[in-house]
């Protein structure tokens, strides 16, 4: 039996304890961890490997949710039968609206692509709450959802598993050691014969689409979007989940979205009186992770990589 | 003798100072052709015209019969012209392979389909990439480097693999910004044997920029002297020692 075989199983076998043996509350937090996971991959990819510095992976997303809730809406006829394919629909869209952010801003460097996609993100939500049709601020409800948790679960690891399979094949590909090189020195990829502009552009575009991705999940996850589910904040907690996992590590990209997804979750059983120790909480532990591991989790490494490496070391 | 490259009238301007100045010089098929001049006289600055980086205000810069003014420099590569830098520039996280492997594989042709679905393709380029660069690396001695990071070889090997490095494109012309600075004396000399070595080994055109005047009086065929952004001299090594413009250059005028 091949590994892959090994896995499906496992996780079928998962799936099925989890449907039985613990509540919706249980199941809903895991579907959100799944959504982040791809989130912080999709930003990884293109901060981690390719050092574009990105604050607008909210405003992907939200066109991403958007589009695929509108589709199944006013298209589809609410059947939840679609949703792959609205999915897909929306990467496509995230992924047009990247294409288009990357045209200008790729002729910049550093910080700069920073601002334009945080702009972009806000643009985006600002057409978005002054958009009555779909809402406005008062959002888009009564999305089509799945019929139950292990359709949900189904189709959520395989989002899952189809972008962490793709960034991390990219990674280790000719793309990915372009991607690295470029980190490095910029400089003296481009005497290497590499072209700058266009492998920036298709990381970014290629990132966008499985932020588009991930929205549509969120969009069939919830059944309600709101232009503030996609603010600034989103934008810095997916940054915050890439960076914990260790910049350019798919795996720590996915470790990472589980502690931060499962962690505030957690602290909701601290006791809760005048003041929320919750919140005070949940910072220590991302401060302490920085002055401890400021490479992040895994560093650049993937966690197999991580693991032989700890044990060179011991040996 | 045939002109792989000629370079014409080439002027930039950075604010009020005229960095290079109507500078024109052409090099032969085959030569080790030295750029030197005094610090601050423009040699950087003209291998950043060569290679792409900067766009000559005005004057032409003709590479195997095609103007190369207006070219990026990954187009410029393309084409066959490889540079190394004055501060080296290696990629330092990734291994000494690596560095190799990340300049052979841009005259590959890839798909992503192949590297996706990792097909039977994908590994046969990956292995030919790899086997590719062992060769290269043993012709310099680095493949017992080959798994360290770059930034943590000796500086000589830094210096090495980033010519291997640009070897790795595939050039005809071959540019190398000041190859022995801050090499001892007899790294110098194994350096002047490397030069001379990889020009016959891969038929290349080599030009030279640098400061050490044995290193240049020794292998170069032909010399052009900068000085203020402006071409003082040019000739062959002998002629060139004894130019009165190129010791006033250097030393300044003689007091009578």
């Amino acid at each position: 039996m091949t590994k892959a075989s090994y896995f499906l199983i496992g996780f079928a076998v998962l799936g099925l304890v989890l449907n039985y043996f613990l509540n919706s509350y249980i199941h809903a937090i895991l579907i959100s961890f799944m959504i982040n996971a791809v989130m912080a991959l999709s930003l990884n990819f293109i901060t981690g490997l390719a050092d574009q510095f990105s604050l607008g992976h909210a405003g992907l997303m939200a066109v991403g949710a958007y589009t695929s809730a509108i589709i199944s809406k006013e298209l589809l006829a609410d059947q939840w039968y679609f949703i792959p394919f609205t999915v897909v629909v929306a990467g496509l869209a995230s992924a047009v609206l990247g294409f288009l952010v990357s045209l200008p801003s790729f002729k910049l460097k550093g910080d700069y692509l920073a601002i334009v996609t945080l702009g972009m993100a806000e643009i985006v939500r600002v057409l978005i709450l002054n958009w009555n049709h779909v809402g406005g601020p008062r959002g888009y409800n009564a999305i089509v959802k799945f019929p139950g948790f292990l359709w949900s679960y189904s189709f959520g690891l395989l989002v899952l598993t189809i972008t962490f399979v793709t960034f991390f094949r990219l990674k280790k590909s000719w793309f990915g050691r372009n991607l690295w090189a470029l980190n490095e020195d910029d400089i003296a990829a481009e005497v290497m014969g590499l072209d700058l502009v266009k492998a920036k552009r298709s990381a970014f575009i290629i990132s966008s689409f499985f932020a588009g991705v991930g929205g549509g999940v969120y969009a069939h996850h919830l059944g309600y979007i709101s232009p503030s589910s996609f603010s600034f904040l989103i934008s810095v907690q997916i940054l915050i989940m890439a960076v914990l996992g260790g910049l350019g590590s798919m795996s720590g990209s996915i470790i990472a979205a589980f502690i931060l997804t499962a962690l505030p979750e957690l602290l909701r059983s601290l006791p809760t009186g005048k003041v929320d120790i919750r919140m005070i909480v949940y910072p220590v532990i991302l401060i302490s992770m920085m002055i401890l591991r400021p490479q992040g989790l895994l560093g650049r490494l993937e966690l197999m990589e991580y693991l032989r490496m700890k044990k060179w070391n011991k040996s | 003798m045939e002109n792989i490259i000629s370079v014409k009238d080439l002027s930039i301007q950075f604010g009020g100072l005229k960095a290079v100045d109507q500078v024109t010089f052409s090099i032969h098929k085959d030569e080790i052709f030295g750029l030197i001049g005094p610090n601050g006289a423009g040699k950087t600055t003209v291998f950043n015209m060569l290679s792409g980086f900067y766009q000559a205000d005005s004057g032409e810069i003709i590479f195997a019969n095609k103007n190369i003014n207006d070219l990026k420099p990954h187009s410029v590569n393309e084409l066959g012209i490889a540079r190394t830098f004055q501060n080296i520039r290696l990629f330092k996280g990734l291994t000494v392979i690596e560095n190799v492997i990340v300049a052979l594989q841009q005259r590959e042709k890839h798909t992503w389909f192949d590297s996706l679905l990792e097909t039977e393709k994908f590994y046969r380029t990956e292995k030919l990439l790899y086997d590719h660069s062992i060769d290269l690396l043993k012709i310099f001695e680095l493949d017992r480097f080959k798994d360290h990071h770059a930034n943590s070889l000796p500086y000589g090997a830094q210096r090495k693999l980033e010519i291997v490095r640009a070897l790795a494109t595939k050039p005809t012309l071959l540019m190398l910004d000041e190859p022995a600075a801050g090499m001892n004396q007899s790294e110098k000399a194994e350096l002047n044997d490397l030069i001379r070595f990889i020009k016959d080994k891969f038929r290349l055109t080599i030009l030279i920029i640098e400061h050490d005047m044995k290193v240049v009086m020794n292998i170069c065929n032909r010399i052009a002297v900068l000085h203020r952004g402006k071409k003082i001299a040019e000739g062959i090594p002998a002629h060139i020692k004894s130019s009165p413009e190129v010791i006033e250059a250097y030393l300044g005028k003689r007091q009578t």
